[in-house]
């Protein structure tokens, strides 16, 4: 078996590895579940100084009232 | 990447911290934005029975993936002008003039001039356009009643976005692959610019496979934010990939960097590929694309020997003048570098796991043989029409189960065109019904003006929206349409990958709006045809896609935030690859069947107009819009006022324009009306154009449209034989021959500015 052919196997039990606890950690109701979330939280965190999705619009946001959007709705100011 | 940590048991006990607990009075829901097609998993909140917020997910493999156009989707459907209520209309076409109905009328009359316009000039005369992701719960259902009704004239912003890329990725490898960013080590963007609020999850992607040490090479006319974050910027002209692509392959192939082993194994046609890339040594790349052949060279060589590689997909090739050929190329890149169906590469998934699946649901097989050769456009354009992809069924059969693969929704289309060339009366045989479902088609397909002249010519159009967009104006109903929030919803992935996602429904819909999945089911019954669609509900209906599960749609949805089937790699080496030939075709013995070159190749340019020496390209979207949508968003016009066209310094120098200033675009075509914006990214005598601008608040009706007369970069979309893709029939949107003129203060032209010739 050559080199390269022993790395796409690696990669390949690697790939259903991850595929596996990601469902897992999808699903969160077992502690096996929880134990696979804890591990793909901690695998695709960032520090929040490298964090390149941290954005003040999405990070800043508290959502609508619900009286001001049936207000809206209504087509009142 | 953040450094490895040792493990404490007791974290993971604490671990339930890093949920987001619930707050008082609020409910959440986990839900799929469809705002856009990248289709984020979200959680929605409700208070009171209304969503008030929409945040990321809990689940940490969707962490941060929402953007603008997320958080604002509350607003964005309670708005006022939002349609409630069944619309006829009671005036002449287009006079704006529309009384309430029920729905139950609305059907019952839709269903009797349907019925009517058949009888007369058959079931082909009926054609409908849609945007799945905004229609949502169409889940192949209109395609399914068209088949049964005999009608193959179906078309969809996917014949330039994605459905044709899928469809002619089938010529070289018999799928649609998905690029595998968790492992890949190089990264290759042709003219894609995903950012924190447009493609979020894919710049989300992008950016964690850099941070790992993967390469990324950008091509883009554009110094792109992306091009910026590159290991390598290819500066290419507009419209040239095909060019450096075969530039790519000449480095790859002379030095010997490709994968012996798999082309002499799994390929056929690779001395007649050599001999084809041959014509293109680097000079006359060079030359085509304006790009220096070191860096072009270098490039290649990154692509080859950093891997595995990926090509994700992307929208710029789907529109252009050598479309085929450009996909064709990143296809046969993909294979012969070795990177087809390998971990870090692009993997050829098949169809969603354990699901009945939307090409079955869509039943092409009994739409006859005859109907499908009335298809328009499948005689001159055929690549992604029935006629076209008909040599992949008995192989698609063989390796993945099933004869039709409508993958991404775009193997069987209409080339759009050709259809509203019918329908305007200058087709091969009338088409006089209409139905498009969110999808706005007078601003989403080339020749505006052709589109507007096709509408005013039908006996019945029906559209199925939210609001009143301009191609609604013309309609004779328009029924209101639910929108992500008020519905569930399975999402397939667009019938090409391994998993498959949930949305919960959040709140009900307001008013009468009602989902596609009723629009489509109301239909069926005013054809008397009930049994096309005998599901009594939506839940009923994924209840029967999830049979092989052996779960209901309520328990599955309430435990599988995604669903995955267990990844598999090297797949071919056991079923060959679902092409006629079982081999990756290098020359693609189906298009040599249908009277085309079998190998990719580059159509260079008309000769330069000096009418109209600049170049547009078009296509880009805002970050707070998708498409013709979200114009009517107060919070994402603040942000997009007015449409920009941007230049660059020199390009404004030369033409004496200023920022801020309105300018004249114009064409053979048209001329629309923006705001200069000049911006150092942009290469000189190229100017970018917003795709899809329009302005609710301005008047409605013929003649007016809402602004679309003013603004639409459709107007200025050729769509003559030199301008569309010979085997697809799609637009040049890349590099259209256009000026710029300078307007008086009164809004009138003044002069025309860009006599200046750009080499």
């Amino acid at each position: 078996m050559s080199a390269r052919e022993r790395e796409i196997r690696k990669q390949a039990r690697s790939a259903k590895l991850i595929a596996i606890m990601a469902g897992k950690s999808s699903r969160n109701r077992s502690l096996s579940d929880k134990i696979c979330r804890f591990l793909v939280n901690r695998a695709t965190a960032v520090k929040p100084e490298d964090d390149f999705m941290r954005d003040p619009l999405i990070d800043n946001d508290v959502g609508f009232d619900p009286d001001e959007l049936d207000r809206f709705q209504r087509g009142e100011k | 990447m953040p450094a490895p940590s040792t493990f404490d048991p007791q974290e993971v006990v604490d671990a339930q911290y890093q949920e987001r607990k619930p707050r008082p009075g609020v409910t959440t829901k986990r839900a799929i934005c469809t705002t856009c097609d990248v289709m984020c998993s979200v959680v929605t909140e409700s208070k009171n029975g209304r969503v008030v917020r929409v945040r990321s997910s809990d689940n940490p493999i969707f962490r941060d993936n929402i953007c603008m156009k997320g958080i604002v989707a509350p607003k964005g459907f309670a708005n006022p002008n939002r349609i409630l209520h069944p619309l006829k209309r009671v005036g002449e076409r287009g006079s704006g003039e529309w009384e309430q109905v029920t729905w139950e009328d609305a059907f019952a009359d839709i269903g009797s001039r349907l019925q009517a316009i058949i009888a007369e000039h058959g079931p082909e005369a009926w054609a409908v356009s849609t945007s799945q992701w905004n229609t949502g719960t169409d889940h192949g259902l209109g395609r399914r009643i068209m088949n049964h009704i005999g009608s193959p004239n179906w078309t969809s912003g996917v014949a330039l976005c994605a459905g044709n890329t899928a469809a002619i990725n089938r010529y070289t490898y018999g799928w649609f692959p998905a690029s595998d960013y968790a492992k890949t080590k190089c990264i290759v963007l042709l003219g894609h610019n995903p950012s924190r609020h447009s493609w979020t999850p894919v710049y989300n992607a992008i950016r964690q496979a850099q941070a790992r040490g993967a390469k990324l090479i950008v091509a883009d006319p554009r110094r792109s934010s992306g091009a910026e974050r590159a290991d390598i910027w290819l500066p290419l002209k507009v419209g040239s990939d095909a060019a450096l692509l075969f530039g790519w392959l000449k480095v790859i192939i002379d030095e010997e960097l490709y994968d012996k082993d798999f082309v002499e194994n799994w390929t056929i046609g690779f001395e007649e590929l050599r001999q084809r890339v041959d014509e293109y040594p680097l000079e006359r790349v060079a030359k085509l694309t304006g790009c220096d052949p070191e860096m072009i060279a270098k490039a290649a060589r990154m692509y080859a020997t950093e891997g595995p590689s990926i090509i994700p997909w992307t929208p710029i090739t789907d529109m252009q003048r050598n479309s085929t050929s450009a996909i064709r190329l990143q296809c046969i890149l993909r294979s012969i570098c070795g990177y087809l169906d390998v971990p870090g590469g692009e993997t050829l998934q098949g169809f969603p796991p354990d699901l009945i699946n939307e090409s079955l649901i869509e039943m092409h097989h009994v739409l006859s043989d005859e109907q499908k050769a009335k298809q328009l456009g499948s005689d001159k354009h055929p690549a992604f029409t029935y006629r076209g992809q008909e040599r992949f069924r008995a192989p698609t059969k063989k390796v993945y189960g099933q004869e039709y693969a409508n993958i991404v929704m775009g193997c069987y289309l209409t080339p759009p065109s050709a259809l509203f060339r019918a329908m305007a009366g200058e087709g091969a045989y009338p088409v006089k019904a209409f139905f498009f479902l969110g999808n706005n088609p007078m601003m989403s397909y080339p020749n505006m003006k052709l589109i507007i002249k096709a509408m005013m010519n039908q006996d019945l159009i029906v559209a199925h929206e939210q609001f009143m967009t301009p191609s609604a104006q013309l309609a004779d109903y328009v029924l209101p349409a639910d929108s992500w929030l008020e519905r569930p919803f399975l999402l397939d992935h667009f019938g090409a990958a391994s998993l498959i996602r949930i949305s919960e429904k959040s709140m009900e819909p307001p008013g009468e709006c009602r989902s596609t999945f009723e629009f489509w089911k109301g239909l069926a019954g005013a054809l008397d045809r009930q049994e096309i669609v005998p599901w009594d509900t939506l839940e009923d209906f994924y209840d029967y896609r999830l049979e092989k599960l052996g779960v209901s749609w309520e328990e599955f949805a309430a435990t599988a935030d995604v669903y995955f089937a267990p990844p598999e790699f090297l797949k071919y080496r056991k079923t060959g690859f679902a092409t006629p030939t079982g081999k990756v075709e290098l020359r693609s013995s189906s298009l040599e069947e249908l009277g085309f070159d079998p190998l990719p190749y580059f159509r260079e340019d008309p000769p330069v107009d000096p009418d109209y020496p600049l170049k547009l390209f078009t296509g880009v979207r805002e970050d707070g819009f998708f498409q013709t949508g979200h114009r009517h968003i107060e919070e994402m016009r603040k942000r997009h006022p007015e449409p920009l066209a941007f230049v660059s310094p020199g390009t404004a120098r030369q033409l004496m324009i200023k920022e801020g200033e309105w300018i004249e675009v114009e064409n053979e075509l048209a001329k629309i009306s923006m705001k200069v914006a000049i911006k150092d990214a942009m290469p000189d005598g190229l100017v970018r154009i917003p795709h899809g601008w329009w302005k609710p608040e301005m008047k409605q009706g013929a003649g007016h449209l809402s602004g679309a007369l003013e603004y639409a970069d459709a107007q200025l979309c050729r769509d003559d034989e030199d301008f569309l893709d010979q085997e697809q029939g799609i637009p040049h949107l890349k590099g259209v021959p256009c000026r710029i003129n300078k307007v008086t203060q009164d809004g009138a032209s003044a002069e025309t500015v860009a006599e200046v010739e750009y080499a």
